[in-house]
């Protein structure tokens, strides 16, 4: 009983996880280069949800779709004006570059908020127990809200034409532009919908708990591992990768003290690397 | 009354300051500003308590200078965030000590912060004062180059453990962060509440910066305890708090009250934070030091961390007259001979600086406490005051 609690707490937290998760690695998978600015990106979205709710009054799902709309217009934003002259020098000073962006993004966001914590304005509820099994409310949401958005990204990718020139820009650049699809216009739809998902995410690691400046910061390592996990540029890859993190973590406090629980993100990223260099699905974008 | 501290009023508070401190005031001989070194948390899990140390020393700095500054230098504040990060401390502090020259460091406040720039600091001949409280902290080799103002772990989980024994508690478990102070603290509680009738049944650390505690939450429920002591800091335990509530846990918790401030009553929900005890070394309430740092600081009642605040700067300008040399050498030779003693008791630097002036020998009683240390730089010891959460709204209970 105890085990299949740790498990259910696992998936939530993973599932959340994998919506950034899931940002992180459609920008690999495009523009080639680890974007950690994502860290800052969903602290901005976790802070427009917070206005949105808080400020304007506005329920849950609207501060959700606020948070996807301004982080993605900020990525869009970022990405064209700073990070885009950076790839010509190569992936790893884009990366670095991409590190300066995060935390002067992050300051931006001190200024004007502060560093006080805040919350969303949400009742919290007791937990519901299903024959000594807790679950939360508001994570049985979150959990839903993270699957409705994974589900419209894969519809978009396997319906839409845009959904598909991303698929064929990741999968070969070159063959793409030979075929006419514009790579810039591509990137910035891939910086939008990725930088939207961290902010979406954001948003959903402030409603189970709170939000200050450094929430991104804070939930980027699990995020990066899990990319990795999956594989770098894999979208399913980041869902895979993200539950791994998440259930591994849990289970881990069976047999280890729970201050080892991030040990577990990192010696996930050892193992499944070590057996496959490429992450669990590889590097194809879906 | 809380004041609203953002990254924006501290600028806004920082260049008032800055404006004012230019203003002609006293006479100073054609020299370099005497600059003192300020490492304190304005952003991170600190990021509350550092602007308000930070206002509270320069607003003594300002008296100091109204009346000549010290050894006829205009005094500076050198200030650099540590983020509350040992990392980011380390690297502000080598930058306020070999490009700033300062002679002392006030105002870390983590103890992992502390812990990595205490080396930093005796290694350089740098004075530091600190609020941090893990016992590990004074027990480095600092060489006397190092005082906090803060009680130490023993004697802050003395306190805690008597103050809950005493309101009835028998069971009590420990959900610590991961800190220097996690285990001597949970030591020390298990034995002064074994000595008082109570029971530790169970603890636990936990990592920092988890978006959830569930799991934790669950372990420390199984153990059946009527108290849980959560060891941790506001971020976390805002976490923590709600975790339990939506476990189903209705007893009290005990908490620091840094980990507990105002903000935390403002975020959660009154029902979350019902029955929420904290406990905080007191400020010496009542005494005249502290009188006279709640008019120069224009609050009621400033909690501990200014009090200490307004001790450190008080003892580094008293040091230096008394020492007649700005250096951190001088600073660890000279800084019991101003602050334990029979020299006459002085409550303020201005106070203190003038007998200094004429020759007598003065004993520093602090806002904080009375500020006499021990050999290795801790305190002797202090008052604690509690509180507790009701309706949303913390209620005094006592001060012991």
């Amino acid at each position: 009983m105890h085990v299949l609690q740790l498990v259910i707490n696992g998936i939530m937290a993973g599932t959340i996880l994998a919506v950034p998760a899931i940002g992180l690695t459609a920008i690999f998978a495009v523009l080639r280069f680890t974007n950690f600015a994502l860290a800052s990106h969903a602290t901005i979205g976790a802070f427009a949800g917070y206005v949105a709710n808080v400020h304007f009054g506005l329920p849950i799902l609207p501060a959700v779709f606020a948070a996807f709309l301004i982080a993605g217009m900020v990525g869009v934003a970022s990405d064209e004006l700073v990070l885009k002259p950076f790839r010509a020098a190569g992936f790893i000073t884009t990366a670095i570059g991409s590190i300066a962006l995060t935390i002067a993004l992050e300051n931006i966001v001190r200024f004007g908020f502060g560093n006080e914590l805040r919350g969303y304005d949400l009742p919290i509820t007791r937990d519901w127990r299903f024959n000594g099994i807790r679950i939360g409310p508001q994570q049985v949401q979150n959990l839903a809200i993270a699957v409705a958005v994974m589900a419209a990204l894969f519809a978009f990718l396997a319906f839409t034409r845009t959904g598909k020139a991303m698929r064929a820009v990741a999968d070969n650049p070159m063959l793409a532009a030979i075929k006419g699809i514009n790579a810039d216009a591509i990137g910035r739809v891939v910086s939008f919908v990725g930088m939207g998902l961290a902010g979406l995410g954001g948003m959903l690691i402030g409603l189970d708990t709170t939000i200050d400046p450094l929430t991104g910061f804070r939930a980027m390592l699990s995020i990066f591992a899990a990319a990795v996990v999956g594989g770098l540029g894999s979208i399913p890859g980041a869902v895979i990768g993200a539950l791994v993190v998440g259930i591994g973590e849990e289970l881990s406090t069976l047999v280890l003290s729970h201050d080892y629980r991030s040990a577990v993100g990192f010696l996930a990223i050892v193992f499944v690397l070590t057996l496959r260099p490429r992450g669990i699905l590889g590097q194809r974008a879906y | 009354m809380a004041i609203r501290q953002t990254r924006r009023t501290v600028l806004k508070t920082g260049s008032a300051l800055a404006a004012a401190s230019i203003l002609p005031s006293g006479s100073y001989a054609q020299s370099e500003p005497l600059r003192l070194g300020v490492l304190t948390p304005l952003t991170g899990a600190g990021g509350a308590d550092g602007p308000r140390m930070l206002k509270a020393m320069q607003l003594v700095v300002d008296e100091v200078n109204a009346i000549g500054g010290l050894l006829g230098r205009k005094v500076e504040l050198v200030v650099e965030d540590d983020q509350t990060n040992p990392e980011a401390a380390v690297r502000a502090a080598r930058k306020l000590i070999e490009v700033n020259k300062v002679p002392v460091i006030m105002g870390t406040w983590a103890s992992a912060v502390t812990s990595a720039v205490a080396p930093v600091c005796w290694e350089s001949k740098t004075f530091l004062t600190t609020v941090s409280g893990a016992d590990s902290i004074t027990q480095l080799p600092h060489q006397g180059f190092l005082i906090r103002t803060q009680p130490n772990s023993q004697l802050q989980g003395k306190a805690h453990a008597t103050f809950i024994a005493s309101m009835g508690y028998k069971r009590v478990f420990v959900m610590a962060i991961q800190a220097p102070f996690a285990i001597p603290t949970r030591n020390r509680l298990e034995e002064i509440l074994k000595a008082n009738g109570s029971e530790l049944v169970g603890g636990l650390i936990y990592e920092k910066e988890k978006t959830t505690y569930r799991s934790e939450v669950d372990e420390a429920l199984r153990s059946k305890p009527d108290l849980i002591y959560l060891n941790g800091y506001a971020p976390d335990t805002i976490v923590t708090l709600r975790d339990l509530y939506r476990a189903g846990f209705n007893g009290p918790r005990f908490a620091q009250s840094y980990a507990v401030p105002a903000k935390t009553l403002e975020t959660l929900p009154p029902e979350v934070t019902e029955n929420v005890y904290t406990g905080q070394p007191s400020a010496d309430i009542g005494s005249k030091p502290f009188e006279l740092a709640a008019k120069r600081l224009g609050i009621a009642e400033p909690d501990s961390y200014e009090c200490q605040a307004t001790d450190w700067i008080s003892i580094v300008a008293l040091t230096i007259a008394k020492a007649k040399e700005a250096t951190g050498q001088a600073l660890r030779d000279n800084v019991r001979k101003i602050t334990q003693g029979n020299g006459e008791k002085v409550s303020t630097a201005v106070e203190g600086l003038k007998l200094l002036a004429e020759g007598k020998e003065i004993n520093y009683e602090g806002a904080s406490g009375p500020c006499d240390f021990t050999d290795i730089g801790d305190i002797f010891d202090c008052k604690f005051r509690y509180v507790k959460v009701e309706g949303g709204k913390f209620k005094f209970l006592k001060v012991t």
